[in-house]
């Protein structure tokens, strides 16, 4: 099942090249605004799903509506530093993960706002994203630790570069609007290998990002056990993977950017920069050959 | 005004006899989420409220703080928002550029509450005693002459820190994001009580032994120079929290069976215990060696890099 949120507010389920409505299963649920909700319906989705799946089944589809990010403010996102063998050999690096602003997430067909920021460069990353479905703490490094999930979304963590005065990369991901996601949450029976999903990033058209979850370093057990030995994990919060810096680029004024993940769907976003700066388009070698050869973030 | 959490989700006004006015069902009006959503909607509402919250306070009938179990007058924020550094201490150098971190909000430990070290292997675990900014309404790119407006008021903040953990070379500041590692107290103080935030007198005592002794006067970037920048990457909520850094001269150990009491002047004081189920030891007192690391930081940028990994760690 692939649940998302409408722009009106809506809970859906999607069928075909459509959507069913399936609000009323989670109609008790109370809320002020979109953020407040989610977390909640979230926590209900394991022992209402033959309700949801009901509905789902019911009924003609609608045709796709607007949608908002699945989870629109996050009780929390975490995000890992480099967590990808970006075809080296070498020993796994130490894991390392560290906190967003939630207020950064957009949904499908958002803007990317770049700030007025002396960032050197603002970068897309493209990443799995995982969704938090119950209250966990120290979860084990195996197959149980999935049982914390509601699911599997796409995110792209916008990345400003040279901010802030410790590297690396922190408060330039941090920025309103620098965490598209969407454009459902795959429930985990949708996704039977979270180790085995192609992804991609394509900016105007151009292909920029393309690995498989295979390479990661610390797979989604392995994230789920270190960040809740850390931490207790709350329904709504949002991991994401980390990202292979083979294929990162700049993103500028008038960008189109579409990310897909196997199984999950494709969530696109636009680009404005008010100041209207200027990068070289199509991949940052610099950038690659620096993470293939000693990781990073 | 002084607002605290006591006792069992409840909300209350501290009135001059230190007593505790219980006013959580002035707040039910809003129709709360839950308990976690009181005290952001009495700062959120805090104008209108405010009127009533004074002739609660004034009939009297409170409970004695002493008699309360006081909680963390911040239950659950949006965001903790910590700055890195953010004080002279005792060096020349031109302000530093500001960075910051996030601390997972359900690290909320609070008066009386106990902070529990984790079994990682962390080379110490430090206090760092710091004022933190409550903030009053949504806001999105303050200009600095109107930063102050959007403050609800000023609380006392521990920064309980875990050092040299995680990937070398790599400032993550996820050693602060701990379960109970982050500890508000013992209650907000509204802005109108607090004239001048860049004039407090910050202390923390360990087991009564003096550590940090410092003022906010030394702070690099003033209050509302922070709310202008934070303002700037992101939008700020109503009960949101803004740690504006420690002064890392007097920083020192927390370890199993210390009571640690943070304070500053003009806000209060709050007690924290330590339990650390493996009983491990460090020295005692202040910790010389990274007082003088950050000052040699401080004095020397470019060495900033390589004595962080040199430690495994870096100053926070």
């Amino acid at each position: 099942m692939k649940l998302v949120l409408t722009g009106d507010n809506r809970l859906g389920v999607l069928r075909g090249d459509g959507m069913v409505d399936v609000s009323a299963a989670f109609a008790d649920v109370r809320f002020r605004t979109a953020a407040d909700r989610m977390p909640r319906v979230l926590a209900l989705l394991g022992e209402r799903r033959a309700r949801v799946d009901e509905l789902a089944a019911g009924g003609a589809p609608e045709a796709m509506p607007a949608l908002q990010a699945p989870v629109p403010r996050p009780p929390k996102l975490i995000a890992a530093f480099g967590n990808y063998r970006e075809g080296s050999d070498r020993e796994r690096q130490a894991q390392d993960m560290f906190l967003e602003s939630p207020d950064s997430v957009i949904g499908p067909d958002g803007v990317v706002v770049l700030p007025n920021h002396p960032a050197t460069i603002f970068h897309h990353e493209a990443e799995l994203a995982l969704v938090i479905g119950r209250r966990a703490k120290d979860l084990p490094a195996d197959e149980r630790a999935l049982d914390a999930l509601a699911g599997y979304a796409a995110a792209i963590d916008v990345s400003g570069r040279g901010l802030g005065r410790m590297g690396p990369s922190r408060i330039g991901k941090s920025f309103d609007t620098f965490t598209p996601l969407g454009p459902a949450i795959a429930t985990p029976d949708e996704v039977p290998d979270p180790q085995a999903l192609r992804v991609t990033l394509s900016v105007n058209g151009e292909p920029r990002q393309d690995y498989s979850t295979a390479d990661m370093e610390y797979g989604v057990v392995e994230v789920l056990a270190f960040i809740s030995a850390y931490m207790t994990l709350v329904p709504g919060d949002v991991l994401l993977c980390g990202t292979n810096h083979q294929g990162l680029g700049a993103l500028q004024d008038g960008d189109r950017v579409a990310m897909t993940i196997d199984r999950i769907g494709t969530l696109a976003v636009s680009v404005r920069d008010p100041q209207r700066r200027e990068w070289p388009r199509g991949i940052d070698q610099a950038t690659a050959a620096r993470h293939g050869a000693v990781g990073g973030a | 005004m002084r607002v605290a959490a006591f006792d069992r989700d409840r909300i209350g006004v501290i009135g001059n006899d230190e007593t505790v006015v219980d006013v959580t069902d002035l707040l039910k009006c809003y129709d709360p989420l839950g308990p976690e959503a009181l005290l952001p909607d009495l700062i959120a509402h805090f104008a209108d409220l405010r009127p009533e919250l004074a002739r609660r306070v004034a009939a009297g009938g409170g409970v004695p703080v002493a008699e309360a179990r006081l909680r963390s007058p911040l239950t659950r924020p949006s965001k903790i928002v910590c700055l890195v550094g953010n004080y002279r201490e005792g060096t020349d150098r031109p302000v530093q550029i500001l960075d910051l971190f996030f601390k997972s909000p359900e690290g909320i430990s609070g008066p009386g509450d106990t902070v529990v070290l984790p079994p990682h292997q962390a080379s110490i675990f430090h206090h760092e005693a710091e004022l933190a900014v409550v903030i009053g309404r949504e806001a999105k790119d303050l200009a600095e002459a109107e930063a102050l407006d959007a403050v609800f008021g000023y609380v006392v903040y521990n920064d309980v820190s875990a050092r040299g953990l995680g990937r070398a070379g790599i400032n993550s500041f996820l050693g602060k994001s701990f379960d109970t590692f982050a500890a508000f107290g013992p209650w907000i103080v509204t802005k109108d009580e607090v004239p001048d935030p860049q004039a407090l007198h910050v202390t923390v005592d360990v087991n009564g032994e003096r550590r940090q002794d410092y003022s906010t006067a030394d702070m690099e970037r003033p209050v509302q120079e922070l709310l202008t920048y934070i303002s700037s990457v992101m939008t700020l909520h109503p009960g949101d929290v803004i740690c504006c850094g420690t002064n890392h001269q007097g920083l020192g150990a927390m370890q199993d069976g210390d009571a640690v009491v943070t304070a500053i002047s003009g806000i209060g004081a709050f007690t924290i215990h330590v339990r650390d189920e493996h009983e491990r030891a460090w020295t005692r007192g202040v910790d010389r060696e990274m007082a003088e690391r950050v000052k040699a930081m401080a004095q020397h940028p470019a060495a900033q890099t390589a004595a962080q990994a040199g430690s495994g760690g870096s100053a926070r």
